[in-house]
């Protein structure tokens, strides 16, 4: 997402509102004997209307839910969400006359403080990470699939590996000449050994792991000296090999990173969304029984 | 030919020689003499297995000619009692084992197994009958399969293996279980038969018919008439094609009636069918705006509208253009530039292009008089273009009518007098291309100077970084001159990308040209320096630019590309579940791809300018409707090939719910998995893709590349052009 | 062959076409914390509303006075059968409190919540805004006759407060008694045992003060009729300064001595029991010394001519009416007129005394507290008392002294409306039956 000159017209309009509804609460307050009530017709005008603007946010779940449906762009619903939903916050403590009541009303305004606040820094998170994930990420695929993905990555790996063993065998059968066949085959076993021990013990950890770090080939530069020393031990028919290796491992790193900087993109949600639905509901009560008594 | 030895023989009585190599049958069918065959195909590896063609070698046992290579000094009897006998006991076995009539012989009365058998005089064979029915397999949607009237001769196993290389028939069992299976002896529809119905035609017997199923779409209406295949083999162009195979595709060419002043198709409109002219006039134009425009009496009508397009055109028009005064389309006659009207009379084909390779209609066609045409699909254009009577005529109407024009397009031939053309003419070679071949390649020596009659080829140069595409030329364009000009190695590559039709002057030509015309030398000289300055431009530009990846994406290919702008994309899916929603559940997206500086490109439909996906749809159902959009019709029978095809991986299988007929309860449907293909049809079902519309970032857009990246690769639109 | 060449085709194929249904550790975590949260929400609620416990939905801390009711919301909360509003209604109010009506004329009467906002914490309700009080007398209206009260009243201060009714220009001390401020306040006043320097609590304290006075009458005469008056509607009984009395405070100095022949005071009282009061006096001396009925007259004798000494007899009751009209010939025209304006009688009776109006309470419809302010030196608010010469000097402070220290601001003492003034009337306070039982409160339990 990017906030940018698109969200003038939002940002301006948001202004406006914000504006009006101060020139309206700063008399409304001076002037009411015992101080803002959110009972009295100002206060509950506040109420409602930011009890709209946050409904309205909370039904931008249920507008996903049918994206082809035209009830208006997600844009436009994205920008009204934040817009709107930012507003709903000064509206509330308006209507609230900056106090926090009793303990539905306190639960309810810290619950919307949360949210809103946990909303404003997702929604700098997702201004600033995107571009970070795309240049730190060249590899990126599809957060979901990257367990599959890896999979296919390790499958990869295993059949190279496999098949090191196998072309090395014949590429030194062939070559033969005047060289005992059993010592030929010692010399192919030893030389592929060298890749296939590191494989076993130290990459396939590395990629099977889920995430676990790994002292050698988490980081870019000990895994690239690591494969330096690796290619010396082979033969040059090999060493296309362990290359194709080192880009599966560095592949897997970029999976991990693009991993963390998803949680970090999307992990926030985790709060904004459970609570808000909370909020609204206990909105809802608040609205009748304050209404009520 | 020259070289090769000849051999003498004997062939009832007759002394031919025959070069050395050929089969006794082709050695006795050169001279007039027929032998019956049934496993035997012109077009197939023979095999020798119906041992129809015996003949006497005065060996010890009789031979099969159609695999045995004629020997010096052989004689053969092709038709002596003995034989004739042998051929008769065949018949009668084979007669005994094919379940007569059989449903080829009930349609068509072209059974080749009864047709024989009925010359040889059997009404019933002297051998029992097999009573054990071998079966049926109506799996598959187009092709029925009877078991019962098979003769084992394997043509369709070569058919489906040597000619169309899908290699799904095959043998299986032995002796009296013997019999032809489809991969590992699945039923037909549910193995990896693509239904392209060569088995079918090679078939002898009705062992493989057509089940007629898929339908067509050259519509109905009250000037739509259904030809009949009698009729359409009285037409001279159709005289040599199969009978079998215009009945087997009735209703893929219909007669169609236009009054005169109807237009008969519009230029840009994206079609299917080409037109063939039985009688009457048509008149073809482009009415498009244009720069020059000498209004003359009979370009009033056409040339309504003079607008803005004017200021563009200029625009577009480069120093070398400003010689062009012919532009290409897809008839046999080209336009002129100053007045783009032709007229087009019986005989003529025009939509060539639209119906091979599914481009746009070049120019539109307004019937002058009362028009009769034949509207055709490719299948039956495909088939009429192998037509050798066909072939004639389109070539002589293009040297006659269009030849001339194309040269002199050529800006740096401009100079040629009529009689060099006149006598190039004849000595040009019309030569095909199907899709991928290499005309030349880079590096071989450079034997001839090429034009482009109709498709479209890809000059390409390899690099140490990869293979970059210079330009794309198609009809009117030319290349190869280079090369013989520097008397040297061809300095690109260049590749057929659909089915392509060249005009091949031969090196000799080209030389007898140039020392004629020494301007022309002069011209193609500046012109060759010209290209290669832009080359090394563009090289440079590749170095601080990503052209190179632009390119190397095919991002030029395209029309309209998905691109999600990844500074802005959260990765949250909207598009993917929206683009699901509004196809069934079935995306036709995916968030994966190559990036071009910092926009993903989505694997989704890209609108390729030339559509590979399309090249070879066995049933036609991929197409483009009138606007950009590639859709997939319900007929699609899931053979994968435009998934294979498009580089990209744009397209996918999906299985999905259909109703069929179910074979073992007649009369009522059943529900079955079939696969079909999907690919994104840019929602136009709606005002706006889905995708675009679901995503709440603004992060996703279907734009054209070259106009949104113009900046970027620092040039204007339209660099692919002629370099 | 593990594609070294990365080409769109690949990437795609590697994805899994479905993968966006399948479930996900995110969105189920996504999902189910979505569903928890407002379960947690409402099992809240309902174990709120299960246990009877209606405070989570109280609109705030009580305040300090019902702070006992904080578990019994239907106390003020009293909902009608059927009707879905339980607000809290004056009824609810007037079942505990009584809340007389301010004024007569007022156009209309605010409800109970509008001026004391309860739910806002601990605080006192009686404390109310100043707008509850400006709602209307910022811009009076009254209904039936046009009132006499300042109608643009906004809040306290010299520019939003008109002067104190007592002060308004013009206005005098209606006492008749006459005093000198000035002069009782200098140094080196003659005083009953020598000079003295009088101070302001030597005559003016709190009725309840039980510390002796300075110049107190041993005697402790009773306070009289006069001075009971104006003190019953005190707010506390230390509120106000106890009117100045005869014999607490002027006494010692100011005594009324008759008669050369006695040491004792006059009482001081009405002419008749002064009148009486020295009639039985002079009765009772005569009766001891009978000697002086026999009064020589004034020796005529000349130097050169003997006269002969006229004596006069009289009788008892002669000699005590010329003792007593003597007396009272020094008391009405001297020493009773030092301080009462007193009108002689005409035909020789007794004079009448002008009633002393002394004002016990100057702002009656404002409430002070001189307890509060007696950390303050007497002098710093009645700044007039000691160059004051005439009785008619009002030495009430102005509204500017007020202001000094009440002004609005946080540092400054309060100076809301409610801090001086009452909306509720309460001379007409009626009785309010109680009828909460102590298990309806929840005490005691």
């Amino acid at each position: 997402m990017h906030i940018d000159h698109t969200h003038r017209k939002w940002f301006t309009a948001s202004l406006v509102i914000f504006g009006v509804a101060t020139a309206v609460y700063v008399p409304y307050a001076a002037h009411s004997p015992g101080g803002p009530r959110g009972g009295s017709t100002i206060g509950l005008a506040f109420g409602i209307i930011g009890s709209a603007f946050m409904a309205f946010a909370g039904l931008l779940s249920a507008r996903k839910n049918v994206p082809v449906w035209r009830l208006g762009r997600a844009q436009s619903w994205m920008r009204g969400h934040l817009w709107l939903g930012l507003l709903s916050l000064p509206l509330t403590f308006y209507h609230a006359g900056f106090r926090l009541g009793g303990p539905l009303t306190s639960v309810l305004l810290w619950l919307l403080i949360i949210v809103v606040a946990s909303g404003v820094f997702g929604a700098v998170i997702q201004h600033y990470l995107p571009r970070v994930m795309t240049l730190q990420v060249p590899g990126e695929t599809i957060f979901e699939q990257i367990d599959h993905v890896r999979e296919q990555l390790v499958a990869e790996a295993d059949r190279l590996v496999d098949g090191a063993e196998t072309a090395e065998g014949t590429r030194r059968d062939k070559a033969g000449g005047g060289v005992s066949l059993a010592m030929q085959s010692e010399v192919a076993v030893d030389e592929a050994a060298a890749l296939r021990n590191f494989y076993a013990r130290e990459m396939r950890a590395f990629l099977t792991s889920g995430g676990k770090r790994h002292p050698v080939l988490s980081d870019a530069d000990t895994a690239r000296s690591a494969f330096e020393g690796l290619r010396t031990l082979l033969p040059a028919e090999l060493h296309e090999m362990t290359q194709r290796l080192g880009a599966i491992c560095e592949e897997e790193r970029q999976l991990r990173r693009e991993s963390r900087i998803h949680h970090w993109l999307h992990g926030w949600l985790m709060m904004h969304i459970p609570l808000s639905f909370a909020l609204l509901l206990l909105g809802c009560v608040h609205a009748i029984t304050a209404l009520r008594y | 030919m020259s070289g090769a030895a000849l051999v003498e023989l004997t062939i009832d009585g007759k002394r031919v020689a025959v070069p050395a190599g050929t089969s006794v049958f082709d050695a006795a069918r050169l001279n007039g003499i027929a032998i019956p065959t049934l496993c035997h195909q012109q077009n197939e590896t023979p095999v020798g297995v119906c041992r129809l063609c015996v003949v006497d070698v005065n060996a010890r046992v009789f031979t099969a000619s159609c695999v045995r290579p004629a020997e010096p000094g052989m004689v053969v009897n092709t038709a002596s009692e003995k034989v004739q006998r042998a051929r008769r006991t065949l018949l009668e076995m084979l007669m005994a084992d094919h379940l007569s009539p059989c449903a080829r012989q009930q349609h068509s009365g072209d059974c080749e197994l009864e047709t024989l058998a009925k010359q040889a005089g059997i009404a019933e064979p002297r051998y029992a009958k097999r009573n054990a029915s071998r079966g049926k397999d109506n799996s598959s949607v187009s092709i029925a399969v009877d078991f019962d009237a098979c003769i084992l001769c394997d043509r369709c196993i070569r058919g489906c293996g040597e000619i169309r290389e899908n290699f799904v028939l095959g043998r299986m069992g032995k002796g009296g279980t013997a019999g032809i299976a489809f991969d590992d002896n699945e039923p037909m529809g549910e193995s990896s038969c693509v239904s392209c119905g060569e088995c079918m035609v090679s078939c002898p017997t009705g062992a493989l018919t057509n089940r007629g199923v898929t339908a067509t779409a050259l519509g109905s209406g009250p000037d739509v008439q259904q030809v009949s295949p009698e009729r359409l083999q009285e037409l001279p162009v159709f005289k040599g094609v199969s009978g079998t195979f215009l009945s087997l595709n009735r209703g893929a060419v219909v007669q169609r009636r236009f009054r005169a002043g109807d237009v008969i198709c519009s230029e840009g409109e994206y079609g299917s069918t080409a037109f063939y002219i039985l009688d009457g006039k048509a008149r073809v134009s482009i009415s498009t705006p244009m720069a020059h425009v000498k209004t003359q009496g009979a370009l009033k009508k056409f040339i309504g509208k003079l607008s803005s397009g004017l200021a563009q055109r200029q625009q577009d028009r480069r120093e070398e253009e400003a010689d062009q005064r012919w532009i290409p389309i897809d008839a046999p006659v080209d336009l002129n530039y100053d007045n783009p009207v032709a007229e087009l009379g019986p005989d003529d084909l025009f939509g060539e292009m639209t119906c091979m390779s599914l481009y746009p209609r070049s120019a539109t066609v307004r019937a002058e008089t009362d028009c009769t045409t034949l509207e055709m699909l490719r299948n039956v254009l495909d088939i009429m273009q192998r037509n050798k009577t066909f072939r004639a005529q389109l070539d002589k109407s293009y040297r006659r009518r269009a030849l001339d024009s194309h040269l002199r397009s050529v800006p740096v031939f401009a100079e040629l007098t009529d009689d060099f053309i006149a006598s190039l003419r004849e000595s040009v070679e019309l030569v095909r291309y199907s899709p991928g071949q290499v005309i030349c390649k880079q590096g071989d020596p450079a034997e001839a100077f090429y034009l482009v009659r109709i498709g479209f080829v890809k000059v390409s140069q390899a690099h140490p970084g990869g293979e970059i595409v210079l330009a794309y030329l198609s009809r009117g364009d030319y290349f190869g001159e280079t090369g013989l000009l520097l008397g040297d190695v061809r300095t690109a590559t260049c590749t057929a990308l659909d089915h392509v039709e060249v005009v091949r002057i031969g090196a000799d030509d080209f030389r007898r040209m140039i020392e004629q015309f020494p301007v022309i030398r002069q011209k193609l000289e500046a012109v060759e320096q010209e290209r290669a300055l832009m080359n090394r431009q563009r090289l440079s530009v590749l170095h601080s630019v990503p052209l190179d990846s632009f390119l190397a994406q095919g991002l030029m290919e395209a029309q309209s590309l998905l691109l999600l702008d990844l500074n802005s994309c959260t990765r949250c899916d909207a598009c993917v579940r929206a683009c699901a929603d509004a196809h069934d559940g079935i995306t036709r997206l995916v968030r994966e791809g190559l990036r071009f500086d910092h926009y993903l490109v989505a694997t989704s439909c890209r609108q390729c300018l030339d559509p590979l996906c399309m090249v070879g749809c066995p049933v036609g159902s991929i197409r483009r409707r009138n606007s950009l959009e590639v859709i997939i019709e319900d007929w699609c029978i899931g053979c994968g090939l435009c998934a294979e095809n498009c580089p990209y991986g744009n397209i996918n299988l999906h299985p999905f719910n259909v109703t069929v007929d179910d074979p073992e309860r007649p009369g009522r449907k059943k529900a079955v998995m079939k696969q079909k293909a999907t690919s994104c049809d840019l929602c136009k079902d709606f005002a706006e893709p889905s995708c675009v519309y679901a995503c709440p970032h603004d992060a996703a857009r279907r734009v054209d590349p070259r106009r949104f990246f113009a900046g970027l690769l620092g040039q204007a639109p339209g660099i692919a052009r002629k370099v | 062959m593990a594609g070294a060449e990365r080409t769109t085709k690949k990437l795609a194929q590697r994805i899994d076409l479905n993968y966006f249904k399948r479930p996900h550790p995110f969105r189920r975590w996504r999902f189910w914390l979505s569903v928890t949260a407002p379960v947690l929400a409402v099992l809240w609620l309902a174990w709120c509303g299960l246990a009877g416990n209606q405070r989570v939905y109280s609109g705030g801390k009580l305040s300090s006075a019902h702070a006992v009711l904080v578990a019994r919301c239907n106390a003020c909360h009293v909902k009608a059968a059927g009707a879905f509003s339980a607000r809290a209604s004056d009824q609810a109010c007037l079942s505990c409190h009584d809340g007389p009506i301010h004024h007569a004329n007022q156009t209309f009467t605010p409800n109970c919540a509008s001026c004391h906002e309860e739910h806002q914490g601990r605080m006192q309700l009686a404390s109310t805004a100043d707008a509850s009080c400006t709602q209307c007398h910022l811009h009076l209206k009254t209904s039936g006759s046009p009132t006499k009260f300042v109608r643009n009243i906004r809040s306290f201060g010299s520019a939003a407060h008109p002067e104190f009714a007592a002060l308004r220009p013009g206005a005098i001390d209606p006492g008749t008694i006459k005093l000198n401020h000035a002069v009782h306040m200098k140094p080196n006043l003659a005083g009953p045992n020598g000079p003295v320097q009088m101070d302001c609590d030597n005559c003016h304290r709190a009725p309840t003060s039980n510390q002796a006075f300075r110049f107190d009458s041993a005697t402790g005469m009773p306070v009289t009729i006069a001075e009971k008056s104006q003190l019953s509607i005190a707010i506390s009984a230390r509120a106000y300064m106890a009117p100045v009395t005869y014999a607490k405070h002027c006494v010692a100095c100011h005594g009324l001595q008759f008669d050369k022949r006695f040491t004792e005071s006059a009482p001081h009282d009405t002419p008749q029991v002064i009148q009486a009061f020295l009639v039985q006096k002079f009765q009772q001396y005569i009766g001891g010394h009978s000697n002086e009925l026999r009064e020589p007259g004034p020796d005529r004798t000349l130097p050169q001519k003997p006269a002969p000494l006229s004596v006069r007899l009289l009788t008892r009751d002669q000699w005590v009416a010329e003792r007593v009209g003597e007396s009272e010939e020094l008391l009405w025209r001297k020493t009773c007129r030092q301080c009462h304006a007193l009108t002689l009688a005409a035909d020789g009776g007794l004079p009448t005394v002008a009633h002393s109006n002394i004002t016990a309470r100057w702002m009656p419809h404002a409430n002070f507290n001189h307890e509060r302010h007696q950390m303050l030196k007497c002098t710093e608010c009645h700044s007039g008392a000691l160059t004051s010469h005439e009785t008619a000097d009002i030495l009430l402070p102005g509204i500017r002294t007020c202001e000094k220290c009440h002004h609005s601001g946080a540092d400054a003492a309060e100076a809301r409306c409610f801090e001086c003034h009452t909306y509720h009337d309460w001379t007409k306070q009626k009785e309010v039956k109680g009828k909460l039982l102590l298990s309806g409160l929840g005490c005691g339990e």
